[in-house]
């Protein structure tokens, strides 16, 4: 009886294996800031965004570029700074259970990977046709790019980049050696944004217009195409999930 | 880590927390395909997508059936021949059809005011419908490039005739004839987007008038097939689950 209480009070403690206020806000964190943002393209962009060489322009979309730099930057080498330097130096030796309950924390980092690309790499990015097909751009930086380029895009870099941390880290699947898919699934995406120069470049010194189609832009698809790098991290997933449940599930 | 011991209590446990996984991994791979198929697709056949005065019967129906091959004969890859759920076309273009209509909902009508039927997706339903029903009945990659990835080309303008007709009548305006389409272009002016930059129903035999979208059509089908192989190898690899060492980074 005494053995029996014993163990129902450590499973009472035991952590979750999946901590579902961690997704679930997660989640809501980019939801809520992305709606904040699409309502401040609403109303900045069209009352102060369509001249840059206008005063108003400099308060709401250049300040709003510069900061945004600097906070992914000071983002970026906190989160993968922490991951890093909080790594599991004996990942080998840890137990079944603790390594499901990191392939759990591990799914919530790959499912906020999709959602950033999701309004990276689609939302924001699609969004960027409408403004650019409509209105003439007098500058690279467009109330649309701040917000595609400099925001969206780091932001799932940020996303991707740390989901592979935190696997390589802290999972024994991925502690030996680099997986081939993850890393085109997470660097693949990541060089979308240094093609922005090939595409401001061409934009500035020969194509002023918007075709959405055009040849300039298909250094964007070909990284795109890296994307599908996910179903080989899916793979892998599987096949170690499975492993570690062990249980027939027909 | 044991290798016998099982990181689960009991069967209940273990299908609980398979089923967390599903979700998990379903919403991960709609939302990535999601972002690569929708960004491949708007930058390789976006225009022809985005207005209804560049769904021509020419250019429209050869580009985009082409381009939008790709992603479904990568997926099926995964989705068919590892875990067997013929589902790998629907899924990718269900993704790109709700990323884009969010899009054109949220963007192309809510921050640059163009009335949503100008500016509405095309319909791939259809074609993806077929692609993975030709997959499971005949379970060969082969039979699915060649049948499937031919009626992918030949469905598309049919099934987007039902959407697409009404505004391709004719109007006379100020003198001139042409589409209802094209005066919606007309109307809804897009500056960055001027007159000479659009394309369609450009071409020679194009004159004769009737033959120009089953031609289109046709032609579109036959390089859907070769995109299909092409794509359904690029899904292979994809697949890969292989590690490399650190100093072959």
């Amino acid at each position: 009886m005494a053995a029996t209480t014993e163990s129902v009070k450590a499973d009472a403690k035991e952590a979750p294996l999946l901590n579902k206020t961690n997704l679930i806000a997660g989640w809501m964190l980019y939801l809520v800031f992305y709606s904040f943002i699409r309502w401040y393209e609403g109303v900045y962009g069209w009352s102060a965004g369509l001249d840059s060489f206008a005063p108003e322009f400099e308060t709401y979309w250049m300040n709003m570029l510069y900061i945004e730099l600097v906070v992914e930057v000071v983002l970026a080498s906190g989160i993968w700074g922490w991951l890093w330097k909080t790594r599991d130096r004996k990942v080998m030796s840890i137990t079944p259970r603790e390594e499901l309950r990191r392939h759990f924390t591990h799914w919530t980092w790959l499912v906020m990977y999709g959602w950033a690309i999701y309004w990276g790499a689609s939302y924001f990015t699609e969004q960027d046709g409408t403004w650019h097909q409509t209105i003439v751009r007098d500058t690279d930086f467009t109330p649309s790019h701040i917000i595609e380029f400099y925001l969206s895009y780091p932001i799932y870099i940020i996303t991707g980049v740390s989901s592979f941390l935190y696997a390589k880290t802290r999972l024994p699947t991925y502690s030996e050696g680099l997986h081939l898919m993850y890393l085109v699934s997470v660097i693949g995406p990541f060089m979308i944004l240094p093609n922005v120069g090939l595409n401001e470049w061409g934009h500035t010194f020969w194509f002023m217009e918007e075709l959405f189609v055009a040849p300039l832009h298909y250094g964007f698809v070909f990284f795109g195409w890296a994307a599908l790098a996910i179903m080989g991290v899916v793979n892998t997933e599987c096949a170690a999930i499975g492993k570690l449940l062990k249980k027939d599930l027909a | 880590m044991s290798a016998s011991q099982s990181a689960v209590r009991s069967r209940a446990e273990a299908v609980a927390v398979s089923r967390t996984f599903d979700w998990m991994i379903l919403f991960t791979l709609f939302t990535v395909v999601l972002g690569g198929y929708h960004i491949h697709y708007m930058l390789t056949g976006g225009d022809w997508d985005f207005w209804t005065d560049w769904k021509d019967r020419r250019l429209w129906v050869t580009v985009a059936p082409i381009v939008s091959i790709t992603f479904p004969a990568a997926v099926q890859v995964m989705l068919w021949y590892r875990y067997r759920l013929p589902i790998g076309a629907t899924l990718c273009v269900v993704a790109l059809l709700l990323g884009e209509w969010i899009n054109r909902y949220l963007n192309f009508w809510g921050w640059t005011y163009f009335p949503v039927n100008m500016v509405f997706p095309s319909n791939l339903i259809p074609g993806a419908i077929i692609l993975d029903v030709v997959l499971l009945l005949g379970g060969s990659m082969t039979l699915t490039a060649v049948v499937g990835g031919l009626a992918w080309g030949l469905v598309f303008y049919p099934g987007n005739w039902p959407i697409i007709a009404p505004l391709h009548v004719p109007v006379e305006y100020n003198g001139m004839m042409f589409t209802l389409a094209d005066l919606q272009g007309y109307h809804y002016v897009r500056t960055g987007t001027p007159e000479y930059i659009r394309m369609v129903e450009k071409g020679t035999l194009r004159t004769f008038g009737k033959d120009v979208a089953p031609v289109s059509a046709f032609f579109s089908g036959f390089v859907s097939i070769i995109i299909y192989f092409l794509w359904h190898f690029f899904g292979k690899w994809f697949n890969k689950t292989d590690f490399i060492s650190g100093e072959d980074v």
